[in-house]
């Protein structure tokens, strides 16, 4: 098996919005569901996971509340806001630019 | 909403922190779980599964630490505990705190009242409804249009008569042609101040010193609201309409005891009877600052009024009004001003009676109206500016001195930093934490400095009130922009004085300042170093700056000494002005020269009057005629220009100005005054008729009606006979007869000297004596002169009650000694020369304090170099002037470099300053010697300490 690989410098937001996206989640639901949509590429680390999650609210860009978890346990499940959903939107739009772009130079070897 | 979103998280992580920790410590505790549930399915054991877990999660405190940074409030954290931390520093040395907090209080405060000062007469906002789009009308030409008629009510700072002259005031047709033609503008109004008025009808007959006749549009287009009843409207302002008038909020609180009857009330206007029919709202006291308005009156109330120029809303020749327009939306200016400046070139190019060539390019200049109505702040704003620059300078001299203080106690807490470098703080947190201290301490200083500037405030209102009358035009106070203004001059100021000890926070060399006690004994630095060091630099900068503010005060001073020892060419001691104006109720020729007479007789026989005399206006009272004549044996052409002023018999008796030449005015002169004024005057009144029906023709009609008559006798001052007489025998000259022309309208039978008096002020101190015609007074509002052999306002009962008795309807107004007239006209002058003479003590007190606190903390810096110094023998005189030569050689340093700047910058002032030069070298001269006393005092008591230092203590010292 390979190594996981670090995350590129400022992509982590945007796989937490884009997970977000899909459906509310407890911060071990994000850090799973990027780590097996990836195929176990990604390993999102816990220490960078947390004050990536405050970071976000912090800008407004998702919320939080407390509900039950599968297990009925209570845990803390953030949701996408709509400022959020649009800044996700731009990023997105920007990512595929640049991995569109890289992906031209690489090529033309 | 995001905001709010955003605001209300920051300050709940900040003060819910333990439900925000707990929150997170739940969130992790839950993501634990999961992973020791993981790795449990996966095969270990529950124990060695929760090992896993905690391994990999790493330390949940530093986690915690991320997640707070994250939520963007470690900083604020961090503020706070800045602000704990600083309070409990400054509590710790109570003595620096006060002296600091005082220093910049007095400062700040210094600022804050000039700067309240300053707002409420230059700064504050036209009282109107959005003044960005009420334009001005100004006009401009290369050279000055040919006028009949050319007035200015103070409203606009008026350039005619010079090359490419700009003026404000408009004819009555112009603006009735431009409100009509111009569609830039969503609505246009006019105005124009005018002669004061005698009001009946409410108790005693007053005057009424500021009345504005108005356009119709004129509180529409203003967007006023009335406080009571309703404004002047359109309907209003017609010859047809039934007089009408709006009074000011404060002149109805004042005249009218603020009472709702006064709304429907009748008055009498000379006469004339008006109705109140309203209030105009508070905030309203004039369009142009500083000169309250009593009452508005429609435009067409002119006529009605019957003041002397008559056809003023007909004559395209006579320009009074001023002019503002509210642009329509989406106008822009200079459309706008194209637009208009069309109609006006081809009035004034094209009509009739051309005023202007083609090849003067005359036009018009669209001004923001908070621009161009100046009002009487065009008098004030230099001075005030001064005192601004004054204070300003003083507020420099704090910073450095503060910083001093702060300098040496960054010195002392060397220590401190280093040790918290070496714990691992980083630079910037240090340096924040200083200014953190340097901003408590300034914005404390801030808050004492409002109440200072209170005081001051007040100090200055009630100066303000005892010298003018009219108090309100400039009314300093503490509001909610001075108080902002406060604010940011405080954090400016910390931010500057912090800098010093943040700079040198930055710089502590971390091994020698750890060693024990290294304070005490001064590091060997070299001597150049010393000289340069940041305290030293400081101290000069305080000196320097002093210097400079009070060679500046000295200056000023010196102009108010020169101005009243300025020698007015009579006697200004216990002489009582009083003005009557009965042309005004209907007094004409020759009743009035008859009433004249009876009244001075009457004033005479009061016990206690040595002589009474009257004339057109009071010497020295700021009035003033200036007129051209031609002088005999000069072109035709070329005009001769003189001060003109009427006087009454016994005039130079009474003001004691000394007669040269010739004789006084005899009672026959008055009366071939009388009989030329009356022809004149005739001839006027036909001219001016005429030229409503036709303007052309008006000139032809009336070729030489005066020219039969003897010319009046006339007393003119020597200044007159050095210009225009200087070989010949003056006496019986004749001059200024001539004929009806282009520029004239009426001939004029010219004068003829009979007397030559000594020459005296006329209008003002500053003014030099012009050359002076002094004719015979006759038919005319005049100012009653006594002077009297007690104190002069002792006579007022018994002046109101002759003039009552000779007839009730008179007001009398402007009751004033000749001492309160200079006063007055030196307002500004003794303002400023009294505050720039404060601020000038203030800033040397604080250079004394700054070179003391200097030389105190070096004194005690070297208390072991001065104990081995004198256990090596030196005596305490060595000591005593070692330590002095220090503080003279910087205070040296200071003076010098503060008169080099000063000799810069006070020629900045020279049009203020009167019979001293801005290089003055008596002021400069004093100035550096009292700064020199002032040092070698600070310096003394810190040397003298030095003196007593124990050389045995001192060794044993750390």
């Amino acid at each position: 098996m390979t190594k996981p690989v670090d995350l590129v410098q400022g992509t982590l937001d945007m796989l937490i919005l884009k997970t977000l996206a899909l459906e509310p989640a407890h911060g071990w639901a994000i850090a799973q569901r990027i780590r097996q949509v990836s195929k176990n590429v990604l390993q999102v680390n816990q220490g960078a996971l947390y004050p990536a999650l405050h970071r976000l609210e912090q800008q407004a860009w998702i919320k939080s509340e407390w509900g039950e978890s599968e297990n009925n346990r209570r845990a803390k499940y953030y949701s996408l806001t709509k400022a959020g959903r649009k800044y996700l939107e731009e990023e997105q739009a920007n990512w595929e630019r640049l991995s569109a772009a890289i992906g031209l130079v690489m090529n033309i070897a | 909403m995001r905001l709010t979103t955003k605001i209300w998280l920051r300050l709940r992580s900040l003060f819910h922190r333990d439900t925000v920790d707990t929150e997170l410590d739940a969130e992790l505790r839950f993501h634990l779980e999961h992973q020791i549930a993981e790795n449990i399915a996966a095969g270990m054991s529950p124990e060695q599964a929760r090992t896993a877990a905690i391994r990999e999660f790493g330390g949940v405190d530093q986690l915690r630490e991320e997640c707070s940074d994250m939520r963007n409030v470690s900083w604020l954290q961090d503020f706070v505990q800045d602000i704990h931390y600083g309070l409990r520093i400054l509590r710790k040395s109570p003595g620096f705190t006060a002296i600091a907090v005082l220093t910049l209080a007095l400062g700040i405060g210094a600022n804050t009242a000039i700067f309240s000062l300053v707002d409420s007469a230059l700064l504050r906002a036209l009282p109107v409804s959005d003044p960005q789009s009420l334009m001005l009308f100004q006009w401009t030409a290369h050279s000055s249009p040919h006028h009949f008629s050319y007035s200015n009510y103070g409203d606009c700072d008026d350039r005619t008569g010079e090359t490419n002259p700009v003026g404000c005031s408009f004819s009555q047709p112009m603006f009735n042609d431009l409100r009509a033609r111009a569609d830039a503008f969503s609505s246009m109004a006019a105005f124009a101040g005018g002669e004061g008025l005698d009001l009946a009808g409410n108790g005693a007959a007053t005057r009424v010193d500021s009345p504005e006749y108005v356009s119709g549009d004129y509180f529409q287009t203003l967007g006023i609201r009335p406080f009571a009843g309703r404004l002047i409207g359109s309907a209003d302002d017609a010859p047809t309409a039934s007089p009408v008038l709006v009074l000011s909020y404060n002149y109805w609180r004042t005249n009218f005891g603020g009472s709702p009857s006064a709304v429907g009330k009748t008055i009498f206007l000379n006469k004339v009877p008006f109705t109140i029919v309203g209030v105009a709202e508070p905030k309203f006291d004039a369009l142009s600052p500083g000169n309250p308005i009593d009452l508005w009156l429609p435009l067409s109330a002119v006529s009605r009024i019957e003041v002397p120029w008559d056809n003023r809303d007909a004559d395209f020749n006579d320009w009074w009004l001023l002019i503002v327009g509210r642009l329509k939306p989406g106008v822009a200016r200079t459309q706008a001003q194209s637009a208009v400046g069309t109609i006006f070139f081809n009035e004034v190019v094209h009509s009739a009676k051309p005023v202007l060539k083609p090849e003067d390019a005359p036009s018009i200049l669209l001004v923001p109206s908070q621009k161009g109505l100046t009002g009487y702040s065009t008098d004030v704003s230099a001075p005030l500016y001064v005192l601004m620059c004054a204070v300003g300078v003083v507020l420099l001299i704090v910073c450095a001195n503060v910083a001093g203080l702060l300098l040496s106690r960054a010195t002392a807490r060397q220590k401190e930093f280093a040790l918290r470098f070496a714990l691992g703080a980083r630079r910037g947190r240090v340096v924040r934490q200083l200014f953190t201290e340097s901003l408590l301490l300034s914005l404390a200083g801030g808050a004492l400095g409002i109440l200072f500037a209170r005081w001051a405030a007040q100090g200055i209102s009630a100066f303000i009130d005892a010298s003018l009358e009219n108090s309100m035009a400039f009314n300093p106070h503490i509001d909610g922009r001075v108080l902002a203004f406060t604010a940011a001059v405080s954090i400016l100021t910390g931010m500057i004085f912090g800098l010093a000890p943040a700079l040198r926070g930055m710089r502590v060399d971390l091994t020698p300042a750890l060693k024990e006690g290294s304070g005490a004994s001064a590091p060997p630095v070299h001597r150049g170093a010393r000289w340069f060091s940041a305290a030293n630099t400081l101290v000069v900068a305080q000196v320097a700056l002093t210097m400079i503010v009070l060679v500046a005060a000295g200056l000023l001073v010196r102009t108010l000494a020169n101005l009243k020892s300025v020698d007015p060419g009579f006697d200004t001691r216990n002489i009582l002005t009083f003005r009557i104006d009965p042309t005004l109720i209907g007094y004409k020729r020759p009743e009035l020269d008859t009433f004249y007479a009876g009244l001075q007789e009457r004033l005479a026989a009061i016990p206690g009057v040595t002589s009474v005399s009257y004339s057109w206006r009071p010497l020295l009272g700021g009035g003033l005629w200036t007129t051209d004549f031609h002088l005999p044996g000069t072109p035709k052409d070329q005009s001769a220009d003189a001060d003109m002023l009427p006087v009454g018999s016994g005039f130079f008796e009474t003001m004691r100005i000394p007669l040269r030449l010739g004789r006084q005015f005899t009672s026959q002169d008055f009366d071939q005054a009388a009989r030329v004024g009356e022809v004149l005057d005739a001839e006027q009144q036909r001219v001016a008729a005429a030229v409503k029906t036709s303007p052309a023709a008006a000139a032809e009609q009336n070729k030489d009606a005066a020219a039969d008559l003897p010319p009046t006798p006339a007393i003119v001052n020597e200044a007159f006979i050095r210009k225009y007489f200087p070989e010949i025998n003056p006496l019986g000259a004749p001059f200024g007869a001539h004929g009806v022309d282009d520029s004239n309208p009426t001939s004029n039978p010219g004068w003829e000297i009979v007397g030559v008096v000594g020459d005296a002020k006329y209008s003002r101190l500053r003014r030099d004596v012009a050359p002076t015609i002094y004719v015979p007074s006759s038919g005319r509002a005049v100012c009653f002169t006594l002077r009297a052999g007690i104190e002069p306002l002792s006579l007022v009962p018994q002046i109101r009650s002759i003039v009552g008795q000779m007839d009730s309807n008179l007001p009398i107004f402007m009751i004033r000694t000749e001492t309160q007239q200079i006063d007055r006209q030196l307002f500004v002058e003794r303002l400023i020369a009294r505050l720039s003479s404060f601020f000038g003590l203030l800033a040397l007190v604080l250079a004394c304090i700054g070179l003391y606190g200097l030389l105190s903390y070096e004194v005690s810096r070297r208390t072991r170099e001065i104990g081995i110094r004198m256990a090596l023998g030196a005596n305490p005189a060595d000591v005593l002037r070692m330590v002095i030569r220090q503080g003279i050689a910087l205070a040296a340093v200071g003076a010098v470099i503060g008169i080099v700047v000063a000799l810069g910058i006070t020629r900045f002032l020279g049009s203020m300053l009167y019979n001293v030069k801005a290089g003055d070298p008596l002021t400069f001269t004093g100035v550096a010697v009292l700064i020199a006393a002032v040092a070698v005092f600070a310096c003394y008591l810190p040397a003298r300490r030095a003196t007593r230092v124990d050389p045995l203590v001192a060794l044993r010292y750390e």
